[in-house]
């Protein structure tokens, strides 16, 4: 008997005021005990609703529609909730997304584990503590924090905290969400391989739901792949790594890649997912898909056993029952849909472009007076390099490594405390951190930037075009006519055509991609000397990341203009730039052109980078 | 909108790409803030009454039976087809003067609220984009005066030293001591929307401070200056009865504060006038409590996790 | 400890303010007030006692000196106590006719303060955690009715049933015959004329607290600390209390003190109706006679009143939520 079987489950959202969306159809899967098993999907495809389901938590105005989950033999799918308290925690536990809010902010830690482990166990007083540090052990944290408030702890130790509270029963079931997210890709690493040692250990089975399929590989034992409320897919990890059977699989797959190999070839899957709220003729990946057949459009796909497993495509059911000689042809394990390739040969055949920007021996201290005493932290220490046109230069590093705050100081927002950042403009060479005022305005003509978040860095109040024209308007003093013509030249550069259709739109309107396009279209208009790429694509779903990387290499490549590319991703920094800065705790440790560092790095810290990529290719 | 028009999808990237179509989905379209207020009952009806007495108030010469200083009638007439609400003491007739009324509670709560919610606005804007600056420890400490400061016993005191106490001495006197609350809210909003990437871009974009302050941001806070206007509104017309109750009130005009000082003056409780009490403290809290409703349906453009009651 | 000294910094500066702004409101009118009521205190019989005639001209403006002399010998006379004689119930002190009015209104305030948190804290915290019941809109709406109807008319209307008609309460006073004191004839007396005010009051203070709790637990029953106490199979009890409400609660502490300047607000009119020994009836007297060293006082008596409040409510709220004392160090 499995230990989850979950079967025909559907949830439905019923807002008052809109229409009703059903964000999980007809899902079915078991999952057996011990057994690590992986859910991925993108943003929107209903793979955190269908978790928050599994665990009953879902609130007005979700509720299950249809169908059942049954724990361990007994059905939970109306179980009461006083029924269902015996189970929780005991049975089932659960990590939530790596949030600052998981843990109560105004309780100390321990409390939050008493309650839990008085409510569902026999132990009181101290061996509640003892087994509280026990927990601690597990983790790897050290005894002091158990008496610790939420805030004193830092992100990861948060989600350590919150994984020993999970176990804390030791539970049959664990739902994972996203328990990493947000956290430093070394930060993260070493708590995914805490958690798969503790469930070889101890033998409890895991749901685990994330976006990235490459940890998804590297730890589950079956993949469950959702896409548009549905299981599109399900194979053991080796099988689904070597033969895909959903072009959407396919093309999840193939926007991971190896920084190392010699040609780096990374797809995307263009579009959107549909809205779940419409009705949907026929394959919901019909429209983004690169192997449907005039079919696709008419037949709703039921997920049948095919491969190693189940899916949901006639087109990959065809070409099965077919053998690869029928009309649909051999089944393909790449994605058919476009591509963004960087050969070694363009790697290293980078222009030698002018310096126009120059970091000299530059170091960031910041100090906080804390009553008498100051503290000084070196945010950034004796780091120098150059930025040329035409050419794009990463900095990479894990969050709190110091490239924010380079990145501020080369904008001008903040000035170095020794060193100096040296502008080669048009009006010769300037002092950054002399610019005030005007001449700080004027200098940003020259300098602007893309930010990570494309949600929140377009004004939520003001239409596309209106966010477009600011620049002109204030730089070039483009009015009327004049300005109007050069914010639809903008769109279009970003391939937001016809931009007609864009320029009265709102941020909110548009896709994650297409408002990172409108936030570089915005960049472009004063037609800078360098643009300061913060992450710029960390925030997008992972299948459409090539896209924005593919649309910033052509710039670089007919702008002429000098990229300082920000980003904890080796492989995005391997498709994009041609040098490589790599920044630990403010220093520099390492510098040189992209691929010869990837390949051969010299320094300890950037081989602990490279081993925290998720690598199951 | 119920259905997206098939003309209504937009093409994104490579033109090869046919296949590649995207639909501007209208379910990511927040609102427009008139639906988003009107879909709550009750700021539908608060939104109801806030109308009639705005009718009342602009009609009053044509609602109102009698002259409401004409003191020609009876003292002391029951209700009556000629005084709805009977008279009082000097003969004056109880519903024209309620009809009246509503002119001063209404000037007092349009304008009062105006110009507190105006102060706030600065104030707040201006501390709260300042944050951590010694401009905002200034705004800051004296908003943080002003609200430790008991609003009434000020406006009391203010306006005890004023020898005439006309309508525009009392909007001005409770505008100058009610827009602390406000102007903190408006701070503290500031402060999170200052941080936002966009207000970075805008700066980007050239941008000068005040055009960042007052056109980026500050049409990102229109649903809570329209609460606090709302509020604003609501306290300054309940100050004016206070006030006006004491005897501190517009002397040249009626009031349904200055009803109730006449009232609890002429002892009509002990006479048992109870109408002349108890008619004017009702039509206040008549208004007032329409105003809060509606204040209910603009919380919900601010606060999207109330939208699912109504 | 930074956060403490932080706060008790900002009392200190407060006073200064608001001591400031009580010299110059009556420096901002146009005349003299004090030369008025000198005046009129030279027109009754006795003799005028130099030292308050300078008090109350320190207090209330003189027409000779500059105003920073003025403001010096305005704050000496403060740190002596000096406040002035008071023009209605002369010659007494000022602060001695205040002595008489302190605790009727000090006493009649803190009760319906603390009985009003408690019950609107209560109130909210169920209607957020049983939201959209009947429960919770009976108490949403009827809170909103009754925060907006005007003390002194449900004071008029309470004297109209429970006095006139009914005749359960006395409808005026603080006391009748017994001699103030700890004695049991007056403490009833005490309790039965205060009876009428105090519930007039309570009619009208829960009304922040209900809407203000309510709204605030609402907003943190969304939050993952309570989806994940509820995962955890914690009774409905714990996670409504020791996760949504604690936490709720936090904001309305540091409410708490300054709602106490509404109360007193409120109090003042239900005095009035009332006409009750307190704070408020001297204040309504002080307006009606003119009687500005006593409005003046009572102005600054209740600010500072306020203001202690503030500065304990800071306080407690630091002992109370760890972040606080991190945000602000």
């Amino acid at each position: 008997m499995s230990l989850l079987d979950v079967k025909n489950l559907s949830v439905r959202y019923e807002p008052k005021a809109h229409r009703p969306l059903d964000a999980v159809q007809d899902v079915s899967f078991s999952i057996e005990p011990g057994e690590f098993v992986g859910l991925i999907g993108e943003s929107g495809s209903g793979k955190t609703t269908l978790g928050t389901a599994l665990l009953r938590l879902l609130q007005r105005p979700g509720r299950i529609s249809g169908g059942s989950i049954t724990f361990d033999g007994t059905d939970i799918t109306d179980l009461s909730e006083d029924e269902l308290r015996d189970l929780r925690w005991r049975d089932i536990s659960t990590v939530f997304q790596s949030s600052m809010n998981a843990l109560n902010p105004v309780t100390r830690v321990e409390a939050q584990f008493r309650d839990v482990i008085e409510q569902h166990s026999n132990l009181r007083g101290h061996k509640v503590t003892e087994r509280i540090k026990q927990l601690f052990d597990m983790v790897i944290i050290d005894h002091k924090f158990v008496s610790a408030f939420p805030h004193e702890l830092s992100g990861g130790m948060r989600q350590r905290v919150n994984l020993a509270l999970a176990l804390a029963l030791e539970p049959k079931f664990i739902l994972l969400d996203e328990p990493t997210t947000g956290l430093d890709v070394v930060v993260q690493h070493s708590i995914l391989e805490n958690v798969r040692r503790l469930q070889a250990e101890q033998g409890f089975a895991v749901l685990f739901i994330s976006h990235d399929i490459g940890t998804v590989l590297d730890l589950s034992d079956r993949i469950l792949v959702m896409y548009a409320g549905r299981i599109v897919e399900e194979q053991p990890a080796g099988a689904l790594l070597a033969q895909p059977l959903h072009p959407y699989s396919k093309g999840l797959l193939g926007s991971y890649g190896d920084p190392r190999a010699e040609t780096v070839r990374i797809t995307y899957v263009p579009g959107r997912p549909p809205d779940l709220s419409l009705p949907i003729v026929g394959c919901s990946f019909a429209p983004r898909c690169p192997e449907r057949v005039a079919r696709c459009a008419e037949v709703d796909p039921p997920i049948v056993p095919l491969g190693a497993g189940r899916a949901a495509c006639i087109v990959a059911e065809a070409q099965q029952r077919e053998g690869g000689s029928g009309e649909h042809g051999e089944p393909r394990r790449t994605f058919e849909g476009p591509q963004f390739v960087k050969t070694a040969e363009e790697s290293t055949q980078a222009l030698r472009g002018d310096v126009v920007l120059s970091v000299e021996n530059v170091s960031k201290v910041f100090t906080r007076r804390r009553g008498l005493a100051v503290q000084r932290t070196e945010a950034v220490t004796d780091a120098s390099f150059v930025l040329r046109k035409g050419e794009v230069t990463a900095l990479v590093g894990q969050s709190g490594s110091g490239k924010s705050t380079l990145a501020r100081m080369i904008t001008g927002v903040d000035s170095p405390t020794s060193g100096r950042i040296v502008f080669h403009g048009p009006k010769g060479d300037q002092e950054v951190s002399g610019f005030r005022g005007r001449s700080l305005r004027d200098y940003r003509s020259d300098v602007q930037m893309v930010f990570q978040d494309p949600y929140s860095s377009i004004n939520p109040a003001k239409r596309i075009g209106y966010i477009l024209a600011r620049p002109l308007a204030n730089y070039h003093g483009l009015r009327g006519d004049a300005l109007r013509e050069r914010v639809k030249e903008l769109l279009e550069t970003v391939a937001l055509t016809p931009s007609e259709r864009f320029v009265n739109r709102y941020g909110y309107e548009l896709s994650g991609g297409q408002r990172q396009r409108v936030v570089i279209a915005k960049a472009l208009a004063v037609e800078p000397e360098i643009i300061v790429a913060d992450e710029p694509i960390s925030s997008l779903d992972v299948s459409i990341r090539a896209e924005i990387l593919e649309l910033l290499n052509d710039l670089v490549q007919s702008k002429d203009v000098g990229i300082l590319y920000i980003t904890h991703d080796l492989l995005s920094a391997r498709m994009l730039a041609d040098e490589v800065i790599v920044l630990n705790n403010g220093k520099v440790v390492e510098q040189g052109q992209t691929l010869k560092v990837i390949r051969d790095p010299s320094d300890a810290y950037t081989r602990k980078l490279i081993d925290a990529i998720p690598n199951p290719f | 909108m119920t259905t997206t028009p098939l003309n209504d999808v937009m093409a994104e990237g490579d033109p090869a790409q046919t296949s590649n179509v995207e639909q501007v989905p209208d379910v990511e379209r927040p609102d427009r803030w008139w639906q988003v207020v009107w879909s709550s009952r009750k700021a539908r009806i608060g939104i109801v009454i806030v109308a009639a007495y705005v009718l009342v108030a602009v009609f009053a010469p044509l609602v109102a039976p009698h002259d409401p200083l004409d003191s020609s009638f009876t003292p002391l007439a029951g209700a009556s087809g000629e005084n709805w609400l009977g008279t009082t003491t000097d003969g004056r007739d109880i519903a024209s003067q309620l009809i009246y009324g509503s002119r001063i509670s209404l000037l007092v709560g349009l304008f009062g609220g105006l110009l507190a919610t105006m102060i706030a606005l600065v104030i707040g804007m201006i501390s709260g984009y300042a944050e951590g600056t010694i401009v905002d420890d200034i705004l800051s400490f004296i908003t943080n005066v002003a609200l430790v400061i008991p609003t009434l016993p000020l406006i009391i005191t203010l306006v005890a030293y004023s020898e005439v106490r006309g309508v525009w001495l009392i909007v001005g006197v409770i505008a100058i001591t009610s827009w602390a609350g406000g102007a903190r809210a408006k701070r503290a909003q500031i402060i999170t929307l200052r941080n936002r990437d966009f207000v970075t871009a805008a700066k980007f974009s050239g941008e000068g401070t005040m055009r960042i302050v007052f056109r980026e941001i500050m049409p990102n806070m229109s649903s809570l200056v329209a609460a606090a206007f709302v509020g604003s509104a609501t306290g300054a017309i309940g100050a004016e009865a206070g006030l006006a109750v004491l005897g501190l009130g517009d002397s040249q005009s009626v009031s349904w504060g200055t009803m109730l000082y006449q009232a609890n003056a002429q002892g009509a409780i002990t006479q048992g006038l109870w109408l002349w009490v108890f008619v004017p403290g009702l039509v206040l809290a008549i208004l007032m409590t329409g105003m809060a409703f509606i204040n209910f349906g603009v919380d919900l453009l601010s606060n999207p996790h109330l939208r699912e009651d109504a | 400890m930074k956060y403490f000294a932080r706060k008790f910094g900002f009392f200190v500066a407060t006073l200064w303010a608001v001591v400031t702004l009580n010299f110059l409101i009556p420096r901002l009118q146009p005349g003299d007030p004090a030369e008025i009521i000198v005046k009129k205190l030279a027109g009754k019989d006795a003799a005028l006692d130099p030292a308050q005639v300078r008090a109350m001209r320190a207090m209330l403006g003189a027409p000779d000196g500059s105003l920073l002399q003025q403001y010096a010998t305005y704050l000496g006379e403060l740190v002596r106590g000096n406040f002035g004689l008071s023009y209605s119930y002369y010659p007494f002190k000022v602060t001695e006719v205040i002595g008489q009015a302190f605790w009727w209104t000090v006493v009649l305030v803190t009760v319906t303060q603390v009985l009003s948190f408690a019950v609107g804290i209560v109130l909210g915290a169920y209607a957020a955690w049983r939201r959209n019941s009947r429960f919770d809109s009976v108490v949403t709406l009827g809170s909103t009715f009754l925060g907006t109807l005007q003390p002194f008319w449900i004071a008029l209307l309470l004297l109209y049933v429970f006095g006139y008609t009914l005749g359960w309460f006395p409808t005026s006073g603080g006391y009748e015959e017994s001699t103030p004191g700890l004695n049991f004839a007056f403490i009833q007396e005490a309790v039965s004329h205060s009876f009428l005010p105090a519930l007039a009051l309570l009619i009208v203070t829960p009304i922040g607290w209900i809407l203000g709790m309510r709204n605030t637990m609402i907003m943190n029953l969304g939050e993952d600390y309570i989806r994940l106490a509820k995962a955890k199979g914690l009774p409905d009890r714990v996670v409504a209390l020791k996760y949504a409400a604690r936490n709720a609660l936090l904001p309305s502490v540091t409410g708490f003190a300054l709602a106490l300047g509404g109360v007193l607000g409120g109090a003042i009119l239900v005095e009035q109706a009332f006409d009750y020994p307190g704070l408020g009836r001297l204040m309504g007297e002080a307006v009606e006679n003119k009687d500005y060293p006593l409005l003046q006082t009572l102005m600054l008596l209740t600010t500072v009143g306020v203001l202690i409040a503030n500065l304990v409510a800071d306080l407690l709220y630091g002992v109370l939520d760890p972040r606080a004392r991190r945000a602000e160090s």
